[in-house]
């Protein structure tokens, strides 16, 4: 083998090769990036419950106040609504129990429901109420409840409703009302002496 | 002394208005109630009263959305038990109060989906009258305009397997001069948008 085709057969070689592993590169920042997103969109998981599991989970336990949404994927505000609900679920961590129970078809329980959750990073314990009575589920939550959604009901921490709201929640009236349940100052208002 | 007097005023209206229910969750059309004649205009404008629009035997008024899914999918129904009842004397008559919808978006929607008039309920004061606040959400009237049944049309959303027909049972029961069993029923759905007040 002359020199000059030696050296034709290592270019060619050594062009394969950093195409080679340049596509593998290409390959892993591909991947990175797919594995990147799927941990910032961390899929949610959403609990199928009946009208039993709606009492139960309706039912204030290690003696905090319950914070409960009626949302679901269909219905324009309470999308608007929700990142206001996943900056109360934050601020309050640990001093409240929060959960969203959404009223979409159960067919739905995999896919937009979860998808949306996940986009909106909602970190509380998610429920999708499968009702064979809607009436009756309706007149578990609170005689105030007409079906209409959005929906956001707050228990004390006996169970007691001490809060309701039919249509889009204003964060800092929320606010105000966990202020009177914890007996503290809320959050996004300043305290008397600051303004 | 005024200056006390006033402020009690005061304090004592702004406390009548903390205890006052706002419209929207407002539940005084109670079962039973009598409905007064009022008029709206239908999607071409054109006016219409609920007297003139009501059938021998009454009518149904069905609150209506023309984007809520809900209502989509209770579409086909509606439209069956418009045209089952309106053949014995039951018209149905629905209503949009939702403000958030365009006159043009409703009306297409209207002519597309129902076979009856849908009226618009400008600044929702039927809604409001009839303490309405979900789509959709049915109000049947015997001839008397008597409210007889209040709420959902039947138990299932989804419309694969309703095994509970509220209106259809609560309809029937009352032509046949029987006593209505469940004379009201909430179902889930989408709030009705109003305007501000």
């Amino acid at each position: 083998m002359s020199f000059s085709k030696s050296a034709k057969l290592g270019g060619f070689l050594a062009l394969l090769l950093s195409c080679i592993s340049g596509a593998a590169a290409q390959n892993a920042a591909a991947q990175t990036t797919v594995a990147d997103t799927g941990a910032a969109l961390k899929p949610a998981s959403v609990k199928q419950i009946d009208n039993v599991g709606l009492r139960k989970a309706l039912t204030p336990s290690g003696g905090k106040p319950l914070l409960v949404n009626f949302w679901a994927t269909w219905c324009e505000p309470c999308r608007e609504e929700f990142p206001d609900l996943v900056k109360l679920d934050a601020e309050y961590k640990g001093k409240i129990d929060f959960i969203t129970i959404s009223l979409d078809d159960v067919s739905d329980i995999n896919g937009p429901v979860t998808k949306f959750l996940s986009e909106m990073k909602a970190g509380m314990p998610a429920y999708l109420l499968a009702s064979q009575d809607d009436d009756a589920a309706i007149a578990i939550v609170s005689k105030d409840f007409t079906g209409a959604l959005p929906f956001t009901i707050l228990y004390d921490a006996t169970g007691k409703q001490a809060y309701v709201r039919q249509g889009k929640v204003n964060i800092d009236t929320v606010r105000g009302e966990l202020a009177k349940l914890l007996g503290t100052v809320p959050a996004a208002i300043p305290a008397p002496g600051y303004r | 002394m005024f200056r006390k007097s006033a402020a009690v005023i005061a304090i004592l209206t702004l406390f009548v208005f903390a205890l006052s229910p706002t419209a929207s969750n407002a539940r005084d059309f109670a079962v039973g109630t009598t409905l007064e004649d009022f008029s709206l205009a239908d999607t071409t404008g054109k006016m219409h009263s609920f007297n003139e629009l009501k059938g021998k035997n009454g009518a149904v008024i069905v609150f209506l959305s023309a984007q809520c899914p809900v209502v989509k999918a209770y579409n086909e129904r509606i439209n069956q038990l418009a045209t089952d009842y309106k053949a014995k004397g039951i018209n149905f008559i629905g209503i949009n109060s939702n403000h958030t919808e365009g006159l043009e978006w409703v009306k297409s929607h209207a002519a597309e989906n129902y076979k009856f008039p849908v009226l618009i309920d400008k600044g929702n004061v039927i809604a409001d009258k009839l303490a309405a606040s979900v789509t959709p959400e049915v109000y049947y009237f015997n001839a008397k305009n008597v409210l007889l049944y209040h709420g959902a049309i039947d138990n299932d959303r989804s419309g694969r397997a309703p095994s509970d027909l509220y209106l259809k049972t609560a309809v029937d029961s009352a032509l046949a001069d029987k006593p209505i069993a469940k004379t009201k029923a909430n179902a889930f759905g989408c709030s009705i948008k109003r305007v501000e007040k």
